[in-house]
């Protein structure tokens, strides 16, 4: 299954996705092979969304652990993709669904809703988001914007947590 | 005649019996003597748990074996009172061939497999290194002791000794089970002391046999010493060969129990328990022959057998190892009493000091050099921890008295001393090592929690880290690993497994709950509208106010109890029950929630633009738990009309019998909107689900799932204070405005169905 898959994906593509995303090419071969797997369709894309292997890539990216002789090299180029301000990034954008670069207190409610039982009543479950929204705000927009997200989030480890090892 | 009878001798006279007048009521003890006193144990047992469970608080500050040897101990002085002799000791050969392998099994089973593997040269370097260095270590201190002449123990050898440090060193799993039971340290804590535990016991058997053999020759020359290495392999590897082929011909056996499925449970216990006597037959390693066959059976046999056959066996498993456990406490506790025993100061308690200083200094030097080799080092806490850990039982006990007393004179003494070290760990160990994880927990975490939205993006991030790692199949750091299930993958799972099918109670579920859709669509014909959740939210522009301490503690209650857990590929090893309730539970709320959500855009992509072609979407539920699995393409089109409360209704559906009712009702109600043609195609896919209850298991199953033949709507699955039940009224209102819209759908979906059911049914999940 390796060897169908690299035929399939150009090795220009590789160094491509290997610039972008930062991953070693066996790795992205192996990502391809995964990629296929999921894709039952046969159509290059995963479900109706139409994610392609590129977008594909690009989001499994940011889950890449960031290693320390990147933190040094390469300051002038484009931030990697796994750098802890695109991690929050991504994270904040996974809350943000209406794109507006604010996280509304509807849209935390949905995805509180989503985390929790059917026990917590819908009460409940609203003043959990306020208060959320109110220990973030800063401006007092009852949303939570970017910088603000990345306030509250300091203190979390955010690298270890959006990371996961990727086999080689 | 005599001839006749085949017998020689001449024919005497019966000897004359003495008259006796016929007895109307007996006692015959001798008779069922034996079962009824093992009976009369394991209900003692038994019921001496239930007491300890009486009191609440009881069994979280004090860990249930402690209470049952002092439970024992009553006994034993009650038996020795009033007979003055020595009461039953545990017979060595019940302990180690009818008491033990049953909580190993348990354990083995029940292990979660890629953390014990991930951390598997970890726990072999301390199985083995550290029980040989604690061997040697107490038994060349202890000798040193023995060698001060006021101690009076100047006649214990130095292979005696050693024999002593061998047997005193052996970290017993079922102790270890016990006392951790309930202390919940992290899974990887668990599993190095538990791993430990369950594979030094090759190296105990060795060495053990090995200065037990050697007490008895004259002279010991250097082959013995490599022959006792290479003991050591054979022991080893043996014990988990025999297991792993067991366990591979178990798996196959299940391959073929489809249709006797009553006796599918036996054949795991049977093929496991074979193993286990088989290696104790060639003096190779039970308890790992043990390990390894329910380890391996475990990933086979759980595919091939039903769904009830696995319950009767998480059960069955789990009330033998909780009986076995509570007997072996028992008994050690009965056993302790009596006149087994010769008190000397000085060697018990030094050999409870070197086992302690021992334990403490091994696994201490021996982290410094594994940390060189983990990709996460091992901190001090984990390391006094794992140290701490390091409980004597049962196992120790039953060597003990084992001994020959021609080779250990002194054997009385080693009881004792053993005896002591035991009731130490057990007890004081046990007892205070609850509050000392506790006492180190809040040391180490530094930084409170003073937000409960970081709590909420904690949680957030590890729901997002699981799903993206569900994504990218990403099961481990391993290139062997990765290879291991690749070959698994080809050969292994081809031979053993009978057909990937998926039989988990979230399939049974969704089927239940079609059936109850359909049911409920024939029999009351409703179709009701329900507003969505999102659009009832109406905020009024809510002033944050500061909160109050209590509220922010009610906040974070709740957060921390209904938050749903992230899910966990391993479920965590648990003496008492069986782990997957509460994530199963957890995971069919969130299945039927996603369903609903995705049921609403659905419908609402639907009913914005009518003219588009129905795109059946498949829908791949990847954040499930690791044993559900589900056919690949559900039908998800209208919605369904859900009381809530027969969502808690969990009653065993027969379904043969409601399908076949349905039958009836739901032609009049499709004869009604005159289409015969998708008529057709619902009888027979209902038939197909028929046909695949009565077999229990069917190929058909998918096609059940297509039968949406209901047109009702479901209820958002929210908290019922919120949502009340539908009520009659408004439903019969909706389904005169709404009657005439269904047909079309009814008809384009069934086409689809029937143009999807041949592709779906050549793909596997």
């Amino acid at each position: 299954m390796g060897s169908r898959a690299s035929t399939l994906l150009r090795d220009e593509e590789i160094e491509e996705i290997k610039k972008e995303t930062g991953f070693s090419h066996s790795q992205i071969t192996r990502l391809y092979s995964r990629f296929t797997s999921l894709d039952k369709g046969e159509n290059g894309t995963l479900r109706e969304d139409q994610v392609n292997f590129r977008g594909f890539m690009r989001t499994l990216a940011h889950f890449r652990p960031i290693e320390d002789n990147e933190k040094s090299k390469d300051q002038n180029g484009p931030e990697p993709l796994n750098s802890r301000s695109n991690k929050l990034h991504f994270a904040f954008r996974l809350y943000d669904l209406d794109k507006d670069d604010k996280i509304s207190r509807d849209e935390l409610l949905q995805v509180l809703r989503m985390m929790v039982g059917v026990n917590i009543s819908d009460e409940q479950l609203g003043s959990i988001a306020d208060r959320t929204i109110q220990e973030a705000d800063q401006d007092g927009d009852s949303a939570i914007s970017f910088t603000e997200f990345v306030k509250v989030l300091e203190k979390v480890d955010v690298e270890q947590k959006m990371s996961i090892r990727f086999l080689h | 005649s005599s001839a006749a009878m085949g017998t020689s001798t001449p024919s005497q006279p019966a000897p004359p019996f003495p008259d006796e007048r016929l007895d109307i009521f007996t006692v015959d003890y001798n008779y069922v003597q034996i079962p009824y006193e093992v009976t009369l144990w394991i209900l003692l047992a038994s019921l001496a748990k239930i007491g300890f469970h009486l009191y609440y608080k009881l069994p979280s500050v004090v860990p249930e074996s402690c209470l049952l040897i002092l439970v024992g101990l009553l006994l034993g002085g009650i038996i020795f009172g009033a007979e003055e002799k020595s009461p039953p000791v545990m017979k060595s050969d019940v302990f180690f061939l009818y008491l033990l392998p049953p909580i190993v099994l348990d354990a083995g089973y029940f292990m979660p497999t890629r953390l014990f593997f991930e951390n598997f040269g970890t726990i072999f370097w301390y199985a083995v290194v550290g029980t040989l260095w604690n061997s040697v270590g107490i038994g060349l201190s202890l000798f040193g002791i023995c060698q001060i002449e006021i101690f009076g123990l100047t006649d214990i050898t130095l292979l005696q000794s050693l024999l002593f440090g061998s047997l005193i060193s052996a970290v017993d799993p079922v102790a270890v089970l016990a006392v951790f039971e309930n202390i919940h340290v992290n899974e990887q804590l668990y599993i190095l002391v538990f791993g430990e535990s369950l594979l030094n016991d090759a190296i105990t058997v060795v060495l053990y046999n090995l200065f037990k053999t050697f007490c008895q020759m004259h002279t010991i020359e250097t082959i013995d010493i490599f022959a006792g290495i290479a003991k050591f392999f054979v022991v080893g590897i043996g014990g988990v060969l025999i297991g792993i082929f067991l366990g591979f011909v178990a798996a196959f056996t299940t391959r073929f129990t489809h249709k006797i499925r009553v006796i599918e449970p036996l054949f795991v216990f049977l093929y496991s328990y074979l193993s286990y006597i088989t290696a104790e037959m060639f003096h190779l390693s039970g308890i790992m022959a043990i390990t390894a066959c329910a380890m391996t059976m475990n990933k086979y046999v759980e595919e091939n057998v039903s769904q009830k056959s696995y319950t009767t066996i998480k059960y069955f498993m789990k009330m033998l190892s909780s009986v076995s456990e509570t007997l072996i406490f028992i008994f050690m506790g009965v056993s302790t009493v009596g006149k087994n025993h010769e008190w000397n100061w000085a060697f018990v308690s030094f050999t409870l000091l070197f086992c302690l200083i021992w334990r403490a200094l091994g696994v201490f030097v021996l982290t410094q050099i594994i940390n060189m080799f983990r990709t996460i080092p091992l901190t001090f806490k984990d390391q006094f921890i794992i140290a701490y850990g390091g409980l004597r039982g049962a196992i120790c006990f039953s060597l003990v008295f084992l001994l020959p007393v021609a080779v250990i004179p002194r054997k009385k003494l080693f009881i004792t001393a053993t005896i002591v070290v035991i009731f130490f760990t057990v007890f004081i160990q046990g007892i205070t090592i609850r509050p000392l994880v506790e006492f180190l927990d809040v040391k180490r975490s530094n930084k409170k929690q003073p937000a409960v939205s970081e709590e909420i993006y904690n949680r957030f991030f590890d729901h997002v880290k699981t799903g993206i790692e569900d994504v990218c199949g990403h099961w481990g750091h391993n290139f062997w690993k990765d290879k291991f299930k690749k070959f698994d993958n080809k050969f292994l799972r081809r031979l053993l497994i009978r057909e990937n099918q998926p039989k988990s109670s979230i399939v049974s579920l969704y089927k239940k709950l079609e059936i109850k859709h359909a049911i409920e669509m024939a029999e009351s014909g409703m179709i009701s509208t329900v507003p969505s959740s999102a659009s009832l939210n109406d905020y009024e522009e809510n002033i944050v106010r500061p909160l109050s301490p209590d509220e922010m503690n009610n906040m974070r209650e709740i957060l921390t109890k209904n938050l749903y857990q992230i899910r966990h590929r391993t479920m965590s090893y648990n003496r008492h029950s069986l782990a997957a309730d509460s994530s199963e539970k957890q995971a069919k709320e969130i299945l039927i929630r996603r369903r609903h959500s995705l049921r609403e855009s659905v419908k609402k992509t639907h009913s914005l633009n009518r003219n588009r072609p129905a795109i059946t979407k498949t829908t791949r539920f990847l954040s499930l738990p690791k044993d559900t699995k589900l056919p690949e393409k559900l039908r998800i089109r209208n919605k369904k009309s859900f009381r809530v409360g027969d969502d808690s209704s969990d009653s065993e559906l027969e379904a043969p019998t409601t399908v076949l009712n349905l039958k009836p009702r739901a032609r009049n109600i499709l004869q009604d909107q005159r289409h015969q043609q998708p008529q057709q195609q619902f009888r027979m896919e209902l038939r197909n689900e028929v046909n695949g209850d009565h077999e229990g298991r069917g190929d058909h199953r998918e096609a059940a799932y297509e039968t949406h033949a209901s047109r009702g709507y479901r209820q958002p699955l929210l908290s019922r204070p919120r949502f009340g039940t539908l009520s009659e009224e408004n439903v019969t209102e909706d389904v005169r405005s709404a009657r005439p819209t269904p047909p079309p759908r009814l008809v384009r979906w069934a086409s689809d169905a029937e143009r999807h059911n041949n592709k779906s049914e050549n793909q596997t999940y």
